[in-house]
């Protein structure tokens, strides 16, 4: 616990020093520090619950949308937004899992599709709400003390908050009764049953997690893009990517998802020179070589080396 | 009389779609019955069979059917060789293993095809695009019929591949008991071979017989496909080929009606509705015996 607060500490001196070595990739720091984020929070429900969800998109775009809409229309602050999004990404999870945990495995991973992709389709199709397949551009936002909410270096400090906060809390859950109950009801929902665990109320419980800040970091996804899209922010492949950042890195551990969205971050941007809008093609590859050569992920592969080291050490001593 | 015509015009449609549809779930489900595997590439799969029809009538003016004599037996070979290379290894892990690296592939396929060929959309104009034969005043469009009939055809020599030949009862064989196949002498790892192969050329084929009707863009229409595929074979019950030709139909109906009389600019919403609704209260599918959870 101690090593991962310290390591916590770590991250955020390096991220806070990150802005004044790299000025220039200011953007790509802010990309790296929303998929950790996201992925973290994915992870809850992903790989500590052990539920794969491909449908994570679309509380981004709940988070994205509120700010947007909220601010254009209604004139109303960035927090009081995101807090409705929250609101409604927990509501939604809930009322999602509730109906869908009693699938298994494949069925719960393809009904998330299904429901990601039909309010991709709302969203594109209700111009009276989203503005559409044109989008919604933020032309306005608040400037609390004077901040600048349009300026790259403000959201990346809210990037880096909200990646720090996110990381915290899996940290706080991997000790706590809760963080065990989801290893329970991973490993064996029947024997977690049998202990006294209740695995749809866990499941739910870290769906509603999950969904509430992944919204937040949506949020501020939103402000960086300030024109938003329906067939970015509710797209497929975002959902597909925040759940290979995680898994590339690492399941059920607390740095995969930082790992993963480091490596897949920058590998996207040096590949974008050559692949151009192509990039994700690294993504397939390197999930393919994960998957075929680490198949616990970059992070529980290294875990498993070094637990079978001290192991080793303490047969011999 | 007009409302009838038009019901029946949009029958005639739903079921021709339906059709085309049963193909791609058919080997989908093929697969995830011999083999237990999601397999999340099938959709850019049959995108494969839609540029493979493109290139070589953009080169050789090739009539798109024709370009079958290529997508066939690529379609195989690539199936073989991907199932050797990257699902092989991985039989035995858990069920997410499989999904993940299909997943992955799906992923190099679209995108590969977005850096060949650009990011533009894709189709391949046929004479008889716009010829139709009527039936009393309902018209139905030469496309979909000729659609329909390789559909038809394929499926066909399927069901007598898996019902009169040897070949055809041990993919029966595995798909119901491996180790009990195994036991009596199946070789299941190239059974699996053989199968994925086949899902992967019955899935090129219907790309060829989707190219003159729909547009085929590299990295968003493999999903697409990929999720109908699986609400055809959710629909109709997993694992069986006579079923997913029912669900098949049955979306291609649910899509055209609700198109036609709620609101067109939710086509593909209506299928995933109805997809869920069945997997809620009917996990077995609406054709299906009570099959067991994966």
């Amino acid at each position: 616990m101690t090593r991962h607060l310290i390591g916590l500490l770590v991250l955020l001196i390096a991220g806070l020093i990150y802005p004044w070595i790299l000025p220039s990739a200011l953007t790509v720091g802010v990309t790296i520090l929303l998929f950790a984020g996201w992925a973290t929070a994915w992870d809850i429900l992903g790989g500590w619950a052990g539920q794969v969800s491909l449908g994570h998109a679309c509380f981004v775009g709940i988070g994205a949308y509120f700010v947007a809409i909220g601010a254009t229309e209604y004139a109303m602050a960035p927090w009081w937004t995101i807090l409705m999004a929250i609101a409604v990404a927990s509501v939604l999870a809930l009322a999602w899992g509730s109906l869908t945990f009693k699938l298994h495995g494949p069925y719960f991973t393809l009904s998330t599709i299904a429901i990601a992709e039909m309010l991709r389709l709302v969203a594109i199709n209700e111009d009276w709400l989203t503005g559409g397949a044109t989008g919604v551009f933020i032309d306005w936002l608040p400037t609390p003390f004077g901040i600048d909410l349009f300026a790259r270096e403000t959201q990346y400090y809210l990037a880096l908050a909200f990646a720090v906060g996110v990381m915290a809390t899996i940290i706080g859950i991997s000790r706590s009764r809760f963080g065990y109950q989801l290893r329970a009801v991973r490993e064996d929902e029947n024997s977690a049953m049998a202990a006294g665990i209740d695995p749809t109320r866990t499941k739910l419980k870290a769906f509603m997690l999950s969904a509430s800040l992944t919204a937040v970091g949506g949020g501020i996804y939103g402000m960086m893009l300030s024109f938003l899209e329906p067939h970015i922010l509710f797209y497929l492949l975002l959902s597909v990517q925040i759940a290979l950042t995680g898994i590339i890195g690492g399941r059920g551990t607390i740095w995969g998802p930082l790992v993963g969205a480091v490596l897949l971050v920058s590998a996207g941007e040096i590949f974008r020179t050559s692949f151009a809008e192509a990039n994700l093609l690294i993504y397939g590859v390197l999930i393919l070589l994960v998957i075929l050569f680490l198949p616990s992920g970059i992070i529980g592969e290294f875990n498993r080396r070094l637990t079978r080291r001290l192991y080793a050490r303490r047969a011999q001593g | 009389m007009a409302e009838l015509v038009s019901l029946l015009q949009n029958l005639s449609n739903g079921l021709l779609i339906g059709g085309v549809y049963a193909m791609i779930g058919v080997g989908l489900t093929l697969i995830f019955g011999v083999m237990r595997t999601i397999n999340f590439a099938h959709g850019d799969f049959v995108v494969m069979g839609m540029y493979t029809a493109f290139v070589f009538n953009m080169i050789l003016g090739w009539d798109p059917y024709f370009s079958l004599l290529v997508a066939l037996p690529a379609g195989f070979l690539l199936g073989v060789l991907l199932e050797r290379v990257v699902l092989a290894p991985i039989v035995d892990k858990p069920h997410e293993t499989s999904l993940l690296a299909t997943l992955g592939i799906s992923l190099i396929i679209g995108n590969g095809l977005l850096l060949i060929f650009g990011g533009e959309s894709k189709s391949v104009h046929v004479d008889y695009a716009s010829m139709a034969l009527s039936l009393g005043e309902v018209k139905i469009s030469v496309i979909l019929l000729l659609a329909g009939a390789v559909t038809a055809l394929v499926i066909g020599g399927l069901y007598l591949l898996l019902h009169h030949t040897e070949f055809g009862r041990s993919i029966r064989a595995t798909a119901e008991n491996r180790l009990g196949a195994e036991l009596v002498g199946i070789n299941t790892r190239r059974i699996q071979g053989a199968v994925f192969g086949l899902g992967m050329m019955l899935a090129m084929t219907a790309g060829v017989a989707l190219i003159p009707l729909l547009f085929a863009t590299p990295t968003a229409t493999g999903p697409i496909l990929t999720l109908k595929a699986f609400v055809v074979i959710v629909l109709g019950g997993l694992g069986r080929v006579g079923a997913a030709v029912a669900g098949g139909l049955v979306l291609g109906m649910v899509e055209v009606l609700g198109a036609a009389y709620i609101a067109s600019a939710y086509r593909d919403a209506y299928g995933l509705l109805f997809f869920l609704i069945i997997l809620l209260f009917k996990p077995e599918g609406l054709f299906g015996r009570s099959v067991k959870r994966v």
